[in-house]
């Protein structure tokens, strides 16, 4: 090419000059941080009295990460005069976000509500082990739940 | 081996020059190990080499480092768990991946998604095909020692990503395509965002253009690197912009009726004569700019409706086989599933784009020079998942 020589050089210092001029795109992250979109998969939270230990979610899970044991128990029947019901009491409800591949499948399978996803995402640790959230981590984490967004123009609300 | 006569005369003679010039020389070959932990490589692919000076005289690529079985473990896994499955095949293009499977099953079922599922679909297609491209664009500068345009890339990225993230929750594993249609609409105040994310990617194509594409450097690098005559390309079984780049018009997109949105749209399929790796980088330049303007075309044309057929609750898919192929960010991405009626496929055969592209590198790589390695490695485009599965 019959150029002036030094031109590309030129060039690319232009570039460099009005990236220079420009704020930074870079989020220091400990110190400031983004927040996640509101259905980001972030962490499982659970709604401890929806679950009747169908199990359900362990079976649907990938990777069976999902660790549950209930018992029956008597309850008090709903009018007077009636027969005890039985009902599923849940004793351990574990998931192992060591293994958990984020998939989302347990909370859709879910037919009583008892399973939500949060954005939060800031629970890692030092041990391995550590990652085995127990049913009261689990169900600390429902405060975070966001409410689901609404829709685009033209989207149908899906059936119950 | 598909190799031409003349091609194989070439080879023969360089071969018979080769060893006059170490009889002359008494210079030995060199067998050099690029991989299987080599930057140029995106992962853990090796290529051995043998060298006679500074030109390769035999190459042969080594893979399977990252084989992870996903064919075995779809027998063993429903269909709904299998996306989430082979998002992780092609990992920077993740919902690509599932829409062939999906389609597959949906052909068996003989079901189809309502248009504004389709629609999606297609969106969430091409937003995939952009963040695939976008990186291939900055690693390629990276690769040839320009660390500027891989800045610019992952910047503009993740807008890209956040998109992909706003709607299906997940940044790269979204996991949204459901049998007969999809997981969720779209939240609102998407689509404005999306345009503008759009807006976005055509200035950095056209940024990239004349930063990286203009460049005195990276056209000598790459111009007359690594050509794939057409009639090479095809016989290895390259496809998407690897064939493009070496002027076969063929683009799965276009070429086959699928109910998914591209029969709708206005948009140009690209090539180039040339077949080297400056073609290969153009043509998926061109690609990711026309993508981003198929994108505004769906989401001004966005169908209103459902966004699931009906299915039953628990899937079961009849008996029978189909084979479904898409135009994916890396080439042609097949599933050939076959099912016995039961709860999973009972086989599945996934054939994934990058392991024929690379298929190619031990006759493409005979006679470079090892500085051209790394440019004809960039310029093929491969995901190391995408290559073992």
């Amino acid at each position: 090419m019959p150029d002036i020589p030094g031109k590309g050089l030129v060039k690319g210092l232009g570039v460099t000059l009005r990236t220079m001029l420009q704020p930074a795109v870079t989020t220091q992250y400990p110190r400031e941080k983004e927040t996640p979109a509101t259905r980001a998969r972030g962490v499982i939270a659970l709604h401890q009295e929806n679950c009747t230990v169908c199990m359900l979610c362990a079976r649907s899970c990938p990777d069976w990460c999902i660790y549950i044991e209930g018992h029956r128990e008597k309850a008090p029947p709903r009018r007077a005069g009636g027969r005890p019901r039985q009902v599923n009491e849940l004793d351990r409800f574990d998931i192992d976000y060591a293994l958990c591949m984020y998939c989302g499948i347990c909370v859709d399978v879910c037919p009583f509500d008892a399973l939500f996803w949060s954005p939060e995402f800031e629970y890692s640790e030092e041990r391995i082990a550590d990652l085995l959230h127990d049913k009261d981590r689990l169900s600390e984490w429902m405060e975070t739940v966001p409410e689901a967004p609404p829709l685009e123009v033209g989207a149908q609300a899906a059936k119950k | 081996m598909a190799l031409t006569e003349q091609q194989q005369r070439a080879y023969v003679a360089s071969q018979a020059a080769d060893a006059r010039l170490n009889v002359e020389l008494q210079t030995e070959d060199m067998v050099l190990n690029i991989g299987p932990q080599h930057p140029a490589t995106h992962g853990t692919l090796r290529v051995v080499a043998r060298l006679d000076g500074e030109q390769v005289v035999w190459a042969d690529v080594v893979c399977g480092y990252m084989h992870r079985g996903y064919e075995k473990l779809t027998e063993v896994r429903t269909y709904p768990q299998i996306t989430t499955l082979v998002n992780r095949i092609d990992w920077l293009s993740s919902f690509a991946n599932e829409v062939p499977f999906i389609l597959a099953a949906e052909k068996l079922m003989e079901i189809e998604a309502p248009p504004r599922a389709q629609y999606i679909r297609t969106i969430l297609f091409e937003l995939a095909r952009i963040a695939n491209i976008t990186l291939f664009i900055g690693t390629m500068g990276a690769d040839l020692g320009a660390i500027t345009p891989v800045f610019y890339a992952f910047r503009d990225r993740e807008r890209i990503l956040n998109q992909i993230e706003a709607v299906t929750g997940g940044r790269f594993h979204p996991n949204f395509d459901r049998i007969g249609g999809l997981k969720d609409d779209l939240p609102r105040g998407w689509i404005d965002e999306t345009k503008n994310a759009m807006v976005r990617v055509r200035e950095f194509c056209d940024e990239l253009e004349e930063l990286l594409m203009g460049n005195e450097i990276f056209q000598a690098r790459t111009r007359g690197i690594g050509v794939i005559p057409s009639d090479i390309g095809l016989s290895y079984g390259l496809s998407g912009a690897n064939i493009r780049a070496s002027g076969i018009d063929w683009d799965l997109r276009r070429d086959q009726d699928l109910p998914l949105a591209w029969k709708d749209l206005d948009w140009k399929v690209w090539t180039h004569p040339d077949g080297d790796s400056f073609a290969r980088f153009w043509v998926r330049l061109q690609e990711t700019r026309e993508a981003s303007k198929m994108v505004d075309q769906m989401l001004d044309g966005l169908p209103a409706g459902s966004i699931q057929a009906k299915v039953p609750r628990i899937i079961k898919v009849p008996a029978g086989e189909a084979w479904v192929h898409t135009e994916n960010p890396l080439g042609e991405m097949g599933y050939y599933v076959v099912s016995q009626g039961g709860l999973g496929p009972f086989r599945c055969k996934i054939r994934s784009a990058s392991f024929n592209n690379v298929s190619v590198l031990p006759w493409l790589l005979r006679g470079a020079y090892v500085p051209d390695i790394i440019t004809i490695l960039a310029s093929l485009y491969f995901i190391l998942g995408d290559i073992d599965r």
